[in-house]
């Protein structure tokens, strides 16, 4: 008796919506058909696991000018909430209390308020997608290129220049180094030159900056062109062990997990296109990106994997 | 062709024949040996050199000498480890298909004979016959690195969903090599390969479920779980004093160096979980836990249940005065009580394997509360939060208890725009004085002549 309801009562909520989308008017509440829903205030549910499309749903349901009681106001919360339960099983777990806390703010605060039983609380703010995790993966290595367009004298460079090696016998390129920012660069008889070691994307343009800046003052007519990141190398800690054996059945699509060759597992994440390697400590490392942006949102990606895996 | 009647033009002789000269079709008067005629057009073709050797032998083209090697090679492979025939015939078609992709066709031999374990490695892979990659390597004799680049290689080429490896499945056949059967060695040293099997297995999963297995090589931990087992079957002085050396000649293994510190950690596992056991009143240490190990592992899920409970009691109590919040300590530990009711003390092992899926759940998940109060405050964090949390947790992986010593971190950068001026005289510092650069010369000049005489 209980599911019809329910039913009922969430085609009356869906008409509702699409009548307060376009009007503002208050409710005639169904609250006559409406059954007495059974439901702990929205303060006590606990929405952590709702997915991040209710924080954006939400706004949609601030026009609300109701003055109907608190109960329908937290029936109605549940019928959201009872909404997107059977669509949190298809979706990754969030089990962040931060989240669950800012959503379940939202919840009470979404429902406009004219009623003396709902909190008089501003709409908090969406969460930026950073901030979700509370971990931020630190940069540690960017590989650059950049074309000095002028052909060069590698024998004359070795010879002239103090921080610089030369063997051609091994490698057809000047390897130079600098100490601010601590960086290394191979530097091609064609002038293109690689830049690596530099720990974000402007210590590797200022550090490129300086080794072109040598080469110039050593005679050569070098300019500054092209200047490319390549490959972002970051790493971070999640503080909580992994099951990779278990990763890796899960997510076999993506996975890689070969204890005896290599003690991480290398999952290449398709959208955007990063290699992480997890390891069993928690500890992640991410490689493979263009842009700063590539390596947050892959975190941000494989984080809920992560965290949603270790309850299981 | 027949010959028209026509008339020699020399001699008007009419006795014309036909008369193929170098496959030109010529039509020759015999009495005076002029040619009435050449070169007439034939409804054969007969170009020849058009053709060319490939294609004129390619129906009769045999199969590749060296595929026809590599097919023979998969099958000594597939005897030498006995596997059925069905993995045999998947490991030639795989073979077959991977040694005419474009990535292995001009490799070399013995990469070929590389890929021709791989094939059968992951033919039993993929029919739950499992093997590791280790014994592949011991097979073909190639260095494991090589053995696991081709295997990867050959796995993205075809396109095959290989399942991983799962070190149970190979405890048993790994326990085979072990000659220790009252055949081999004297009897009081001799252990039935059954019952070595069953409890080296149930060692590995305890070691499995406490952090010991994942990301490490698994063939250390087979050979620690196989000494263990050993050695309690019958824990008497004479077994406890043997060294995994002796006992690995003995048993005619080869020692591998890790197994020492995975014994080391699973003995540390074994005096965690001694310690619960309601009626052991002495101190479990690993000297004498081996006695207890029999107890340990047949009630393995209740005391680790236990073992989590006693920890948590321990540090809710150190947390109530920080004040923490013992919320998810809480929720945790009323799971584990509402299992803890379910079952008495001293349930038998069948009960205890029922109960292994949902104890698993709150196990795992008893570890991590402790975590969740570390873990979220924010990143960026300061090394310090980062290492405690492997230390305030009743079982951890070993690499986070024993974080290794990294050097200390250069001090955060300050702010760069990578557009700022860039000073002279750093430039200047990279660059040699007119002085040094002769000096440098010379003194290579002079180092490369010493090196030519």
């Amino acid at each position: 008796m209980d599911e019809f309801a329910l039913e009922r009562y969430f085609d009356d909520s869906i008409a509702k919506d699409d009548f307060l989308l376009e009007d503002e008017l208050g409710l005639e509440g169904p609250d006559a058909s409406a059954p007495p829903l059974k439901v702990k205030p929205a303060e006590d549910l606990d929405l952590s696991f709702l997915p991040d499309e209710l924080s954006t749903q939400d706004p949609s349901h601030a026009n609300i000018n109701d003055s109907q009681t608190s109960a329908l106001n937290d029936s109605h919360d549940s019928g959201v909430g009872l909404d997107f339960n059977s669509h949190a099983s298809t979706l990754a777990t969030q089990e962040n209390p931060q989240q669950g806390a800012s959503v379940s703010r939202l919840g009470t605060s979404a429902f406009y308020p004219m009623t003396p039983m709902t909190p008089m609380t501003p709409m908090t703010p969406m969460t930026p997608a950073t901030e979700k995790s509370g971990i931020i993966p630190q940069l540690q290595n960017i590989v650059s290129t950049v074309n000095l367009c002028c052909p060069l004298d590698l024998k004359f460079i070795a010879l002239q220049a103090r921080n610089a090696e030369y063997n051609p016998k091994r490698f057809a390129a000047v390897i130079m180094r600098i100490r601010e920012p601590r960086t290394t660069a191979l530097i091609f008889s064609s002038g293109k030159m690689v830049c690596t070691g530099a720990k974000s994307e402007e210590h590797s343009r200022l550090a490129a900056r300086k080794y072109a800046r040598v080469v110039q003052k050593l005679g050569f007519p070098a300019r500054f062109t092209d200047f490319k990141i390549q490959n972002m190398v970051a790493s971070c800690d999640v503080c909580f062990p992994i099951r990779l054996e278990g990763l890796v059945l899960t997510h076999q699509q993506f996975s890689s997990y070969e204890p005896e060759l290599f003690p991480g597992l290398i999952y290449r994440m398709v959208k955007p296109r990063i290699v992480l390697l997890i390891f069993v400590s928690g500890k992640v490392v991410l490689t493979g990106a263009k842009e700063r942006a590539e390596i947050y949102d892959a975190f941000e990606n494989i984080y809920p994997i992560l965290k949603g895996f270790r309850k299981q | 062709m027949s010959a028209s009647v026509t008339r020699c033009p020399g001699c008007g002789s009419s006795n014309i024949v036909d008369d193929d000269l170098y496959c030109q079709a010529q039509r020759v008067c015999v009495d005076c040996g002029s040619v009435v005629s050449e070169g007439v057009l034939t409804d054969d073709w007969t170009g020849d050199t058009e053709i060319s050797y490939s294609r004129t032998t390619a129906v009769a083209r045999k199969p590749c000498l060296n595929l026809i090697k590599g097919l023979q090679r998969v099958k000594a492979i597939c005897r030498i480890l006995r596997v059925n025939s069905e993995i045999e015939n998947h490991s030639q078609t795989y073979y077959t298909q991977a040694y005419q992709h474009e990535a292995f066709i001009r490799v070399s031999l013995q990469k070929k004979e590389v890929l021709a374990g791989c094939c059968v490695l992951v033919s039993c892979r993929l029919l739950n016959w499992p093997i590791t990659m280790g014994t592949i390597s011991c097979l073909l004799d190639a260095d494991p690195v090589v053995v696991g680049a081709v295997y990867q290689e050959m796995i993205k080429i075809l396109n095959i969903k290989a399942p991983v490896f799962i070190i149970n499945d190979v405890m048993e056949a790994h326990s085979q090599e072990y000659k220790i059967s009252s055949l081999h060695v004297p009897e009081e040293l001799a252990e039935n390969s059954r019952d070595l099997t069953k409890r080296a297995v149930a060692l590995v999963e305890l070691a499995a479920d406490t952090w010991i297995v994942t990301g490490r090589h698994p063939t250390p931990i087979m050979m620690a779980s196989i000494y263990l087992s050993w050695q309690s079957l019958k824990p008497n002085k004479h077994r406890l004093k043997l060294t995994l050396d002796k006992f690995c000649q003995m048993a005619k293994v080869n020692k591998l160096k890790p197994a020492m510190k995975r014994i080391a950690e699973m003995k540390e596992v074994l005096c965690k979980l001694g310690r619960e056991i309601p009626w052991v009143r002495e101190a479990v240490t690993p000297d004498n836990v081996m006695q207890q190990v029999e107890d340990i592992l047949n009630y393995r899920f209740a005391l680790l249940r236990r073992a989590l409970r006693t920890h948590e009691e321990t540090l809710q109590a150190e947390s109530e005065a920080s004040g923490e919040d013992s919320l998810p300590e809480e929720a945790a530990s009323s799971q584990v009580s509402e299992h803890g009711e379910q079952h008495s003390n001293a349930p038998t092992a069948e009960e205890c394997e029922l109960n292994a899926g949902s104890a698993q759940r709150p196990r795992d998940g008893n570890d991590d509360p402790h975590t969740e109060p570390e873990g979220n405050t924010g990143g960026g964090e300061s090394q310090a939060p980062a290492p405690n949390w492997g230390k305030r947790v009743l079982f951890a992986p070993p690499c986070v208890v024993h974080p290794k010593r990294r050097s200390v971190e250069r001090p955060e950068c300050k702010d760069v725009t990578g557009d700022e001026e860039i000073s002279d005289s750093e430039i200047d510092s990279y660059i040699r004085t007119p002085r040094e650069a002769r000096e440098f010369a010379l003194t290579q000049k002079m180092l490369s002549e010493s090196e030519k005489t």
